[in-house]
């Protein structure tokens, strides 16, 4: 039986501040100022094809989905990473990029409710 | 300690926050967070003591900024952190100086706590080793190190003095225990080469075979038994001072070897390809006299002349008058500190028994003398019963010499001279002979004062 993946965790993001809910919420806030912001530069130059600049957003974000623990994108944000650096903007890229989307928006919903 | 700043250049804020919020756990720690390399790059006259420099930033790249970093502040340690493992990248960044780089994993934080502890032990190294730094050229201060006031050794301290001032090779000569290689380290540790290291190598010590490695260094497999490769004195001394004791004792097949050095300012290692650039001081000193040994083809000429520099020639105890009184105390009252001992004086009596001694093996014969009699004695005062000489007759040791009696006379008013501070008046009233006599001698050039 395959074991569930969660929607996100915490251990990395702990292992780094440690247990403090104050600090936990400080980053939990950044996350939700910054990663939105990051998203949106994705789904932007996916429209206008450009790759090197998606490339950047793709390199940016992908640190702060291994601290929150999005391992459901885990393969996403680094095939999207390695495709834009590479040109290649296809339908694969669709796929990838939604998912991307879909995923973010019920973590940030997750981390609103909880958190904020 | 002081604390230890740290700054972490970083765009991503979030990961920028954790790494802050996270170093900052060690509140030794002071943390400055910047978001570009500009920003980091204006605050660098804070002298952080670590940098952790995200490798991809909005202005300049990681490998730009550190540069700019270490140009002027190259002993700060600048750790790459990057968003990826690109193994071409990181050997450029850590042959251009980076101290250590990681990639943003799970890791990143334990890296980075130990790249701490590593840089603060170093410094704390560092810090013990400046101030041993500072404590060997307190003790090398040459009037600290030097004792004396005879005019005789104020002539050594002017000598030394111009010697500090250019890095012209010094030639020092004397009898044994004058403290050649006393005032070879007061040379170094007063000149602008101070901070670098001071080798000594004592010439007669090694044995002819192994010479040519022990100076220069060798090559692993260079000869049987070279299992490693090993750096050569002068490799060691590098930027600073080395000090050729026992000089003349060198054979001629090393001398040849040691003209090219000291001509070319560069070396190979035995069994070895690579010329290495040589920048080292060369203080050289000898019991025996060079010129002679020039003349007997023990020497060679030309190393001669290049050796030669500026020469100190110093003077045997007995020609330093009350010198040996100065230094007798000087002697007693480290002995008593050293050995936490009650101070000791020394007695008039027995100070009348040291002038009178011709210390064939100089201070360290008297240094030796002096720590003898202050375990013989048993009150406070050192007197002349605890004084004993070990030499064996000196008068019988100079007429073992067989010289002829003119030499014998111009040894002996040669002595009174050097001890009279060249009085000829005096002298010539002491050894009741004429003055023309000694005047005579001085113009014909068979004493030289």
């Amino acid at each position: 039986m395959s074991e569930k993946i969660t929607l996100y965790h915490l251990d990395t993001l702990i292992g780094f501040v440690g247990d403090d809910p104050e600090a936990i919420k400080n980053m939990v806030r950044i996350f939700m100022q910054t990663t939105p912001e990051l998203l949106e530069t994705i789904n932007e130059c996916f429209k206008l094809r450009y790759s090197e600049k998606l490339y950047k957003a793709a390199h940016s974000i992908k640190p702060t989905l291994d601290v929150f623990g999005i391992d459901k994108l885990y393969a996403t944000i680094r095939k999207i990473e390695q495709k834009s650096r590479d040109g290649e903007l296809d339908s694969e890229m669709i796929t990838l990029i939604n998912e991307l989307n879909t995923v973010l928006e019920d973590v940030f919903k997750a981390l609103r409710d909880k958190y904020l | 300690m002081d604390a230890f700043r740290i700054f972490i250049v970083e765009d991503d804020l979030l990961y920028g926050e954790m790494l802050r919020h996270h170093l900052a756990l060690n509140p030794d720690n002071e943390i400055y967070l910047y978001r570009n390399g500009e920003e980091c790059l204006k605050n660098m006259y804070r002298e952080p003591k670590m940098v952790s420099l995200d490798y991809s930033l909005p202005d300049m790249s990681g490998l730009d900024i550190m540069r700019r970093i270490k140009k002027d502040y190259p002993e700060i340690p600048v750790i790459i952190v990057s968003g990826q493992e690109d193994i071409s990248t990181a050997v450029t960044l850590l042959r251009e100086g980076a101290y250590d780089y990681f990639v943003k994993d799970d890791d990143v934080k334990d890296r980075l706590w130990n790249v701490i502890k590593k840089i603060r032990e170093n410094l704390q190294l560092r810090s013990e080793i400046s101030y041993l730094k500072e404590e060997i050229g307190r003790k090398y201060e040459f009037r600290n190190a030097i004792k004396g006031n005879s005019p005789a050794i104020k002539e050594i301290f002017s000598l030394i003095e111009k010697s500090i001032k250019t890095n012209i090779s010094v030639s020092i000569t004397g009898e044994t225990g004058t403290g050649k290689e006393l005032v070879a380290k007061a040379i170094h540790y007063n000149s602008k080469r101070a901070k670098k290291p001071f080798v000594a190598i004592n010439v007669s010590a090694i044995p002819k075979e192994l010479i040519e490695s022990e100076m220069f260094g060798h090559e692993k497999g260079s000869f049987t038994g070279a299992i490693t490769r090993k750096i050569g004195k002068f490799e060691q001394a590098q930027g600073g001072t080395i000090f050729l004791d026992e000089v003349a004792e060198m054979d001629l097949s090393m001398q040849t070897k040691l003209l090219r050095v000291v001509q070319e300012r560069e070396l190979n290692r035995v069994g070895g390809n690579d010329l290495i650039k040589i920048d080292v001081r060369l203080i050289v000193a000898t019991n025996l006299n060079l010129t002679e040994e020039v003349k007997k083809g023990n020497f060679r000429e030309d190393l001669y002349y290049r050796l030669l520099g500026l020469p100190i020639e110093l003077p045997p105890l007995r020609y330093r008058g009350n010198d040996i009184i100065l230094l007798a105390k000087h002697f007693v009252d480290e002995f008593c500190q050293e050995n936490k001992m009650k101070k000791l004086s020394i007695t008039e009596s027995a100070q009348q028994k040291l002038m009178q001694y011709s210390f064939p093996g100089n201070v360290r014969e008297l240094r030796a003398i002096i720590e003898l009699a202050a375990v013989l004695t048993d009150s406070d005062k050192i007197d002349h019963s605890h004084i004993s000489f070990n030499a064996v007759d000196t008068v019988e040791n100079l007429l073992m010499e067989e010289n002829t009696l003119t030499e014998y006379t111009r040894k002996i008013i040669s002595f009174y001279l050097q001890k009279h501070n060249n009085n000829v008046l005096l002298v010539a009233k002491k050894l009741d002979i004429g003055k023309s006599t000694i005047y005579r001698m001085i113009k014909e050039k068979q004493i030289v004062i």
